[in-house]
């Protein structure tokens, strides 16, 4: 059984690649264009992986991040951000989210991404969480 | 003092005059042709000091000889009475300052004068409070000016002199602006005529060529008549604190780059990631020879490189730092551009598209390329808008009328509408609900040309309801800024 990422990004574009590359290479990507969405296909599908943007009109990433860490149901789940944000590759987390109680994203990819490297990071997220290999 | 009793004609004539000699306030000498004082009243002894004996010069002044320039003489020459104004020595040796007024005495009527009175009347403290408010009016740290209808400087204050120049006699915008013609905004102009005081600020060019910025409040001075003969300017030297406001912009402006540039990386790495995805799907159509594939990934490029066009575009717009060329225009014509413009787009959208200006606007000074981009932008939002919206019967209508001397321009639309937490960040950089079809700049651009009018932008809307965003523009601030881009083309 394929492993499930779910996708939150709001740009259709970057969606559609980071799945299509998750689909060609064996895994089940679901798309969700805002974080209300996203968190409910979260809940329903419970997904392996999330990989999420910071930029949305709505609410932001770092928001769902939040949220999914106190979600006694998906606050386990690894979370890769993929962002515009950050510059040269570091993104500071704790700008956003000042409280030490929430621990840092499982990584941060840099948009724009290739897809050998996201692939590369999604395949050791999940090959480094335990009791998820398939 | 005299007897209080007469008895017959001269006698009474005599009392009349010894009592009216002592009576009056201010001090009486009369003087021969040698310079004796031959007669005193008690006000001149108390001032002057002991008389009997001696020449007027020792009295009036402590000299031992007659003054280079005596008006006794002239009126014993001609016969003349004069009035001057004299610096003498009182009895206690202290500075006395007085307005004397010598007259003939001739004893037979006529002839001959035998004798000058003087009567002097004293003006010391006079004098001391018109030196104090001379130093006043020159010291206070402010130019000060006073001008005639013809705007020429008839008295002008030591700080303006020293800033500006000698000027008497010469016109005030020569001075304060180097300009051979009035200036078009003269706040003078505006005291003369309504006598009231009016404010203003201005920059002028001081006499080495520096800039002077100053606020200045034009007051009317009016003498014998209801009618303002001058004009007292008074301006305060704000050239420090607009220095100093330069500064706070240009620190702001620094950060709002950092900001705007992050903006932009955020955008354009949002844009690489988007063809990224058209390069590896193109390619992978390719590869597994799915044509399909291929044109999906290819329509992903096209929309990319759009996109990367519409920012370059959008950005350039917003970052133009110009003041707006105001020409007078009729923004009906502005409103029937747009729609031309656009009618197609929202027909093909099954979208109605329609101008209600009312009747009768008059003309205004706009900048016409910029009231363009601000209702390109507000109407390509408007049809987006509808085209987010689940409404039937899609409408976007453009107003434009006049409220109380404020011209608005306004877009309505019956499409998506916001909530309050968009409608928060509509006017925020890179802001946009049109994921990768908006740039997050049009709407910052379109208030950035607006409050370059001196205006300002309103939205209302209701999430499912629609929005109307209004673009008030004052016209008295219109004008104001005319006349001032007026004013620099004339001054260029």
């Amino acid at each position: 059984m394929a492993y499930k990422i779910l996708i939150v990004e709001d740009e259709s574009d970057i969606a559609t690649y980071l799945a299509t590359v998750l689909r060609v290479n064996g895994f089940d990507p679901t798309v969700a264009d805002d974080v209300e969405s996203g968190l409910h296909m979260a809940r329903e599908i419970r997904p392996d992986l999330i990989c999420l943007d910071i930029m949305m009109p709505k609410e932001s990433g770092i928001s769902m991040y939040t949220r999914l860490r106190s979600d006694a149901v998906l606050k386990d789940i690894p979370v890769i951000i993929i962002s515009g944000a950050g510059q040269d590759g570091n993104f500071d987390f704790r700008l956003y989210v000042p409280d030490q109680a929430v621990p840092e994203p499982d990584y941060y990819l840099e948009k724009p991404v290739s897809a050998d490297h996201y692939l590369s990071v999604v395949n050791e997220i999940l090959s480094a969480s335990p009791g998820r290999e398939r | 003092m005299p007897e209080t009793k007469a008895t017959n004609g001269g006698e009474l004539d005599a009392w009349a005059f010894n009592s009216i000699f002592e009576l009056v306030p201010f001090s009486i000498a009369i003087i021969d042709r040698d310079y004796n004082v031959v007669k005193a009243n008690n006000n001149f002894a108390s001032y002057f000091g002991e008389w009997r004996d001696k020449k007027c010069y020792a009295v009036y002044k402590k000299l031992n000889a007659p003054c280079p320039h005596c008006t006794i003489r002239d009126v014993f020459a001609d016969g003349q009475p004069r009035v001057n104004d004299v610096d003498g020595i009182d009895q206690y040796g202290r500075k006395a300052h007085y307005i004397g007024h010598c007259a003939p005495l001739r004893p037979d009527g006529r002839g001959r004068v035998d004798y000058v009175v003087e009567m002097s009347l004293d003006v010391t403290g006079t004098g001391m409070w018109q030196q104090e408010y001379q130093i006043l009016f020159d010291r206070v740290p402010c130019y000060i000016t006073v001008i005639d209808e013809d705007y020429c400087i008839v008295r002008a204050n030591e700080s303006f002199r020293e800033n500006f120049g000698d000027v008497l006699g010469r016109h005030c915008y020569e001075m304060y602006k180097r300009r051979k013609t009035r200036c078009a905004n003269c706040p003078a102009a505006k005291t003369f005529k309504d006598g009231r005081v009016h404010h203003s600020e201005h920059q002028g060019t001081g006499k080495r060529g520096q800039k002077i910025h100053y606020a200045v409040s034009t007051s009317p001075l009016i003498r014998d008549s209801d009618r303002v003969a001058h004009v007292i300017e008074i301006c305060n030297d704000i050239t420090e604190q607009k220095k100093l406001e330069h500064e706070v912009i240009e620190a702001e402006r620094l950060a709002a780059v950092g900001q705007t540039v992050a903006g932009l990386a955020h955008s354009i790495k949002n844009i690489l990631m988007g063809l990224e995805g058209g390069k590896y799907i193109v390619s992978l159509g390719l590869q597994k020879n799915d044509k399909d594939l291929v044109s999906q990934g290819w329509e992903m490029l096209e929309r990319n490189f759009d996109k990367t066009t519409t920012l370059v575009k959008d950005f350039l717009s917003f970052s133009k730092g110009r003041l707006p060329k105001l020409v007078m225009v009729d923004p009906r014509t502005l409103v029937d551009e747009i729609v031309d413009l656009y009618k197609d787009v929202a027909a093909k959208s099954g979208i109605e598209l329609k101008a209600e200006p009312d009747d009768g606007i008059k003309p205004a000074p706009l900048d016409p390329d910029g009231i363009h981009t601000c209702l390109t932008n507000l109407v390509s939002n408007a049809i987006d808008a509808c085209l987010m919206g689940e409404q039937k019967g899609s409408l976007v209508t453009i107003r434009v009328r006049e409220n109380r001397d404020v011209l608005v321009f306004e877009v309505t639309d019956n499409g998506c509408g916001m909530d309050y937490e968009i409608k928060k960040k509509i006017f925020t950089t890179f802001f946009t609900t049109k994921g990768g079809g908006g740039t997050g700049l049009g709407l910052l651009t379109t208030r950035k040309i607006v409050q370059e009018h001196g205006g300002k932008i309103i939205v209302d809307s209701q999430k499912g309801k629609g929005a109307r965003f209004r673009m008030e523009f004052p016209r008295a601030r219109l004008k104001s800024l005319y006349l001032e881009s007026e004013e620099e083309t004339e001054g260029d």
